[in-house]
């Protein structure tokens, strides 16, 4: 059992990670955010959707 | 012990900066700092952020991996908790303040893949603080980083007016600004 220990237990965390992104992925963002941007543009990845170039409502690059 | 606590304070704070001295949190630092406003909101989410990931991971490590002798797996232990604590804390936001989440939800993404959460998390354990030192070290690094994105926002907005030349337009001049800061800050370091 003890050996099994550390499996569970990074188990156990990783659901708590997917519980927690499928509930605030499924929690309507409040009226007025939508289109809330950070406008980041620390770095040139602009395959991040914090990238000022990234297009949140349609998921890609714009 | 209150002198001790004071003195943590203010290193963390100032003299060790998390941004100027240990040069963690830089994509956010360049990336967020193009205004006060936004550069405030930043700091704000990240205070709340490391603030909480750092008293949960500290009773995490204390009360689940040491009885279970899984101190090696710290690590990931505390990466899996900021992802988890930043998508909660997003969600509890969106539900029950949207005014809050108007000026911080936007960062909060950006938070979960700060190093500096992780940071703070990981040098409450290998410093070997106690509570009191944790709380107190996990409120001074983020200020710190809040206090050096506030000063460096406010630089970036008036060098929008400086007849800066063509090429160090943008992150060159940024990032000769911070070293500028880096090198005044260092001038602090026989306060302590």
């Amino acid at each position: 059992m003890k050996e099994l220990a550390p499996f569970l237990y990074i188990v156990g965390l990783g659901c708590l990670y997917g519980v927690g992104y499928y509930l605030n992925h499924k929690t309507p963002v409040p009226k007025g955010c939508e289109n809330l941007k950070a406008d980041c543009e620390g770095c040139k990845i602009t395959s991040c959707e914090n990238h000022p170039i990234y297009d949140l409502s349609k998921g890609e690059k714009i | 012990m209150l002198g001790n606590l004071f003195s943590l304070f203010l290193t963390a704070c100032i003299i060790d900066n998390i941004i100027l001295s240990k040069f963690f949190g830089m994509c956010p630092f360049l990336g967020v700092s193009k205004k006060v406003s936004s550069a405030v909101g930043m700091g704000l989410a990240v205070i709340f952020v490391i603030v909480g990931a750092s008293i949960l991971t500290y009773g995490l490590y204390y009360l689940v991996l040491v009885p279970l002798e899984l101190e090696y797996m710290d690590l990931i232990t505390f990466i899996l908790v900021i992802a988890a604590f930043v998508q909660f804390v997003e969600m509890f936001i969106k539900k029950n303040s949207p005014s809050l989440y108007k000026s911080l939800g936007i960062y909060l993404p950006l938070i979960t893949t700060n190093c500096a959460v992780l940071y703070v998390a990981q040098q409450n354990i290998a410093n070997g603080y106690n509570f009191a030192e944790m709380l107190v070290y996990s409120v001074a690094v983020p200020a710190g980083f809040t206090l050096t994105l506030c000063i460096m926002a406010t630089i970036r907005e008036r060098l929008e007016f400086a007849n800066t030349p063509e090429s160090y337009k943008g992150n060159p001049i940024t990032l000769v600004v911070a070293a500028l800061m880096a090198i005044a800050f260092t001038g602090l370091a026989g306060l302590v």
